[in-house]
């Protein structure tokens, strides 16, 4: 058996970062396998306690990749940020580093940026 | 031959390529009956049997099953496969089609696809969907994913030993089958009929059918795909891995020696593709473009042609003169390189792939009264109004039989087809 | 507005509310996925997860045979729920979807699961930790669908009429061929007059006839046609709505506004000309230096003895290829978006060679030269064009792919200096009169209607289809296709196509009086809702939740209540949702909280 790897939950969006991860499979681009991609409408249906929740069951590190600014829905972005913070301030009162939560904006092209967001949760979970 | 079992549609479409198949799906889904005859085994046209499409790079097969599954699992969509159009004649009602089935010698509402037949036939044969790189048997399924998945017997290499009958668990095997006569009425008519690309032996100077490891690029297709003859790139004399491939555009057109003064459209554009897979599945391998002009100009298609120079391809600006082999069948081309001031000199590669154009599969039209282009394919009749429309009314067109043309050019043209077709038949109805 | 939703239930097989069975299929991909992933490990251990029932491997999941195994499944094995573990969903979500209702089973009870695009196509070097995720990810994947609801697609009545944006020749002929098929047609255009780019003087290739008349046999036809209804000098100043009821507010002529109704949406924007930056090969320096469509113009208002530019007589014209297309980021200037044009404009290379042989017709005496990279006359009779242009002694050069020629203005000449290929890249100097520049085509600035509707683009601006094979010419947004050269490049010839494709959508999608929709919105659980009235606060439009008193298993009682045909199913509703009694449909949360535990643990 290879060493257990932390694992890390992407959440994703069928507008644009869902895609935009599926182009950089289409670009035969690689990143490390301990990636988890789920999809969503959008993030901003999750409660707080589902981030809480997830690192409970052992997930070390949360990457939420929402459309940003070519969000479909209204107001959802705001919400979501807003949210994020909410989940920062119970990260910190539980003692979980927060580099393992990160809030970004993933287009449908965003390559590069999909794997630099990759690269840098590989680190934050690897301390 | 049996006779005459009669059916009526309003849309008769000749050919079950990309083309057949799109407009076939939008004149279904917008409430007609429609019937493709198809001359082939199974419907799909070329597109099923190309490795994976530009500029995405999907696989073929990706985007070609579905839209087969769907029209053979439409409620208002027919197919007759194997089968040929002997005539359509115009009458006061719309068009009359003969059709000939042509015998699988296998009852097909029998046959339950197990592949006992295919099994047990001791007969090899050259296998056509491999464009002759692979082997069939002389009773098979022509490919893995082909519809419907029944077995054809090729009457004129089997041996009669009999032994597919006695495994058939069905009981199907027919060996008097006789051609069947069938006539179809229909309003309409979209000639879907493909391409072929230019023989390999249409120009004498490139060694084509002669030099074992000049292939053409329906081959070379082939042994990329991912279902392909051998599962692996390589060279037809010996079997090796070949080191250095070179790719030879416009071969078979811009030419007027070979009588072929037409762009083909898609040749730059699937030596590009081809070469980018070439050096996933050969990273160590060298792959040269020899180009006149690299005519990418699809939508994405300069972005793909950055990347292939990107990844190393080498793009040469030269005509290739004459081609020849050495003692180990290594292809040799004289070339004239154009950056260099049109200086000849001798290149040597372990395999060279023709950039073959595209000609008309079908030039007669069935006895219908259609008006070609003087390349023999089909004209439109309104260009600047609407492209789909032919000289006889009601018959409408699309893909490459009325010119060549990439995949989603065809696409988008067999659903101006399917639109004519469907306003028409409104028209008619009323 | 006209939202009469109606549910109907397609489900015949009512197996689902059995014990659960799910079937496990694992597709190879041909290769793309099993040369990779170990797909019989897959299928193995996922044939011993709890509630699975079947588990396959297949060389082709999406082919006829690979449906018909899930087919057989569900009508003689018993399966009331599907897992195919494949490609992205974006290429068969809908495929299997199919097979499911084929075999009698609630379409919505299948989950895809990509392990192609996300799984083998990015971790080529680590086949064992790419099989590894895949079984995770199916295993989530099984705990999605076991806690799934059947869904049934929601039925909206839709306006058999079609909007279409842009009066140009992809716009008329869309118009045309949508009310042949009876559908109510709007025409919303900018501009004063239809025929957009072709409502001018100037003769087009490669059928030689002037651009005006064909813009006046499709304009004549719609003007004179009934069913169509054509707004000039309008403006739409907002669309909404959704498929099957979309409303657009336009601003006509008078100032005054009209609301039309359209069951679907064509985007017939169309291209403006690239237009140079100032000192870009010269222009705006001289008059000397012209964009193509400038030239056109000079060329047909030129008198019969000698073509003029401010009153100088012309003797030579320089062509210049590529401006504004096939750009390189770091050698070319980028635009206003802050990009390069990197794609091909498709059409100028035809148009300049066709514009070149009608110089040398006209005024033989005029020397003509032609600065190109690579010649795409790609069409069926554009390599005639371009064999007449040498025997007309158009003189051509070639330029290297990475340089380019360098413009100065001298005091009656513009002077080229380019390297050409064709004569072992040395540095040509070449003086003329006049220089073309060989412009190429940019998406009309649609940047309100993108903002309105949420269209996608692409990287090059121009709008984004779904796929350039399987959905050419729809967009990710239901009810709205796209025709002609807002989508890309294309002649004339291109666009009438793509404009009738787009119709052909469109006449399928309005040929029954309702149309069906994802049924993926949020639905309220009455029992656990309290009533509390947190959740229509962070809903973000109008009318699609709001709090309403009913009767509750006897009970009267608040509770939430959704509006389907409004409701976008973002689910911010349900994140405030503390006893979780409204979700969105498909997408719930104790659905992810399974997953997020079927991938936490080994």
């Amino acid at each position: 058996m290879p060493e257990k790897k932390p694992k890390i939950l992407i959440i994703t969006t069928n507008h644009s970062s869902y895609p935009g991860a599926n182009a950089v499979g289409q670009a035969r681009l690689s990143y490390d396998s301990n990636t988890y991609i789920i999809r969503v409408p959008d993030p901003v249906m999750f409660p707080e306690n589902f981030y809480m929740k997830a690192f409970e069951k052992g997930i070390s590190g949360i990457i939420i990749m929402s459309s940003g600014s070519d969000c479909p829905y209204e107001g959802a972005y705001d919400r979501l940020s807003k949210r994020i913070q909410n989940v920062y301030k119970l990260m910190k009162e539980k003692n979980i580093n927060i580099n393992r939560l990160k809030l970004t904006t993933i287009c449908t092209v965003c390559r590069e940026a999909f794997l630099k967001e990759i690269a840098d949760m590989e680190k934050a979970v690897s301390v | 031959m049996s006779e005459n079992k009669e059916f009526v549609c309003d849309s008769l479409i000749i050919g079950s390529g990309i083309a057949g198949m799109q407009a076939a799906l939008d004149i279904g889904d917008a409430g007609y009956n429609v019937i493709m005859v198809e001359k082939s085994p199974s419907i799909g046209g070329k597109m099923i049997s190309l490795s994976k499409v530009f500029p995405t790079l999907d696989c073929a097969s990706c985007i070609t099953t579905p839209k087969m599954a769907a029209s053979s699992h439409h409620p208002r969509v027919k197919a007759f496969t194997y089968s040929e159009v002997e005539k359509i004649e115009k009458t006061n009602e719309g068009f009359e089609a003969e059709i000939i089935k042509k015998p699988r010698f296998v009852i097909e509402s029998e046959c339950i696809s197990c592949k006992k037949c295919e099994e047990s036939c001791p007969v090899h044969l050259e296998d056509e969907f491999e464009f002759g790189l692979g082997v069939k048997k002389a009773i098979s399924i022509p490919f893995t994913n082909a519809i419907p998945q029944l077995p054809v017997l090729d009457e004129s290499k089997c041996i009669r030993c009999a032994a597919c009958a006695r495994v058939c668990p069905k009981d199907c095997i027919d060996y008097l089958q006789k051609p069947e006569k069938i006539k179809i009425k229909a309003k309409t008519i979209i000639l879907a009929t493909g391409y072929e690309i230019t023989p390999m032996t249409a120009k004498k100077e490139y060694g084509g059918g002669r030099l074992i490891n000049v292939i053409s690029s329906l081959q070379a297709e082939r042994l990329l795909a991912p279902h392909g003859p051998y599962g692996k790139v390589l060279r037809p004399s010996d079997g090796k891995i070949p080191d250095s491939i070179a790719y030879v555009q416009c071969a078979g057109s811009r030419d007027e020696s070979i009588g072929i003064p037409y762009c083909s459209r898609v040749c730059c554009m699937y030596a590009v593709k081809q070469a980018m897979l070439l050096s996933g599945s050969l990273p160590l391998s060298e792959i040269t473009i020899y180009y006149m002009d690299i005519r990418a100009f699809g939508k994405g298609y300069e972005q793909f042609y950055n990347q292939a120079r990107a990844m190393g391809i080498n793009f040469v600006k030269a005509k290739v003169a004459k081609i020849t082999e050495d003692q180990e069948h290594n292809v040799i081309l004289r070339i004239d390189k154009q950056e260099e001031g049109s200086v000849p000199m001798e290149v040597k590669h372990d395999m060279v792939v023709l950039s073959q154009g595209l000609l008309p599969s079908n030039k007669n039209f069935f006895g219908l009264n259609i008006e070609k282009n003087e390349y023999d394919f089909v004209a439109s009749s309104k260009p600047d109004f609407s492209p789909a429309l032919t000289s006889t009314e009601g018959v409408f067109t699309a893909g490459t039989a009325c010119g060549p043309k990439d995949i989603p050019d065809t696409i988008m043209e067999a659903g101006s087809a399917a639109m004519e077709a469907v306003n028409y038949l409104k028209s008619v109805k009323i | 507005m006209s939202e009469q939703i109606t549910e109907k239930d397609h489900t015949i097989n009512e197996n689902y509310r059995q014990k659960p069975k799910v079937a496990v299929y694992v597709c190879h991909c041909g290769g793309n996925i099993s040369d990779i992933i170990d797909v019989k490990k897959v299928a193995e251990e996922l044939s011993k997860y709890p509630n699975v029932a079947i588990s396959r491997e297949y060389a082709f999941m999406c082919s006829s045979t690979g449906q018909d195994y899930i087919v057989e499944d569900i009508r003689n094995n018993g399966i009331n729920r599907v897992v195919i573990a494949a490609c992205s969903p974006a290429l068969h979500e809908l495929t299997f979807r199919g097979a499911l209702s084929r075999a009698g089973l609630n379409p919505y009870l299948y989950e895809h699961v990509n392990i192609r695009e996300q799984a083998s196509w990015v971790h080529k070097n680590d086949k064992e930790g790419a099989t590894l995720k895949a079984i995770s990810l199916t295993k989530a994947g099984v705990e999605k669908i076991l806690r799934q609801d059947p869904l049934n697609s929601i039925r909206v009545e839709a306006v058999r009429g079609v909007a279409i944006i842009g009066g140009g020749i992809a716009g008329m002929r869309s118009a045309l061929s949508c009310a042949d098929n009876g559908l109510d047609v709007s025409i919303m255009e900018k501009s004063g007059s239809l025929g957009g780019n072709l409502n001018r003087k100037g003769k087009v290739y490669p059928s030689g006839k002037e651009a005006f008349e064909i813009a006046n046999e499709l304009s004549k036809k719609v003007l004179s046609n009934p069913k169509i209804k054509v707004y000039l000098n309008s403006e739409i100043s907002f669309i909404g709505g959704y498929v099957g009821n979309f409303q657009l507010n336009v601003k006509k002529s008078d100032g005054k506004f009209e609301k039309v109704k359209a069951g679907a949406i064509i985007m017939a924007t169309g291209f403006s000309h690239y237009k140079p930056q100032k000192g870009e090969y010269g222009f705006g320096l001289a008059d000397r230096v012209v964009t193509l469509p400038e030239f056109e113009n000079l060329l047909e208002n030129s008198g019969e003895k000698a073509l003029e530019i401010s009153g100088k007589k012309v003797s030579s014209v320089a062509f210049m290829h590529c401006v504004g297309s096939r750009q390189i980021d770091g050698i070319d200037a980028p635009g206003k978006n802050g990009k390069v044009n990197e794609y091909c404009s498709r059409i100028c290379c035809g148009s300049i060679i066709s514009s070149a042989n009608r110089l040398k017709e006209k005024f033989p005496e005029i020397s003509v030269f032609d600065i190109y990279t690579d010649m795409r006359t790609y069409g069926m009779e554009h390599e005639k064009y371009y064999k007449k242009a040498s025997e007309n002694d158009i003189i051509f050069f070639r330029r290297p792919l990475e340089e380019r020629p360098k413009v100065e203005i001298g005091v009656e000449k513009v002077n080229i200096k380019t390297k050409d290929v064709l004569t072992m890249n040395e540095e040509m100097e070449i003086e003329a009169d006049l220089l073309v520049l060989g412009t190429g085509m940019e998406p009309n600035d649609i940047s309100d209607l993108v903002e309105y509707l949420k269209l996608p683009r692409s990287s090059d601006g121009f709008l984004q289809e779904v796929h350039p094979k399987l959905r050419p010419v729809e967009v990710a947004n239901n009810g709205i296709f796209l025709a002609g050269t807002a989508q890309g490049p294309m002649d004339i010839k291109e666009t009438l196509q793509a404009a009738n494709t787009a119709s052909v959508k469109a006449a399928a999608l309005l040929s029954s009086p309702d149309i069906p929709l994802d049924p993926f919105v949020a639905v309220v659980d009455e029992d656990k809702c309290t009533g509390c009235g947190l959740c229509p606060k962070e809903c973000s439009y109008e009318g699609a939740l709001i709090m309403i008193e009913k009767d509750v298993k006897g009970k009267k009682k608040k509770v939430a209540s959704v509006n389907p045909a409004l409701c976008k199913g973002c689910g911010a509703c349900a994140a405030v949702c503390e006893p979780r009694a409204i979700n969105v449909a498909g997408w719930t949360l104790d659905q992810f909280d399974a997953m997020v535990e079927a991938i936490a643990k080994e």
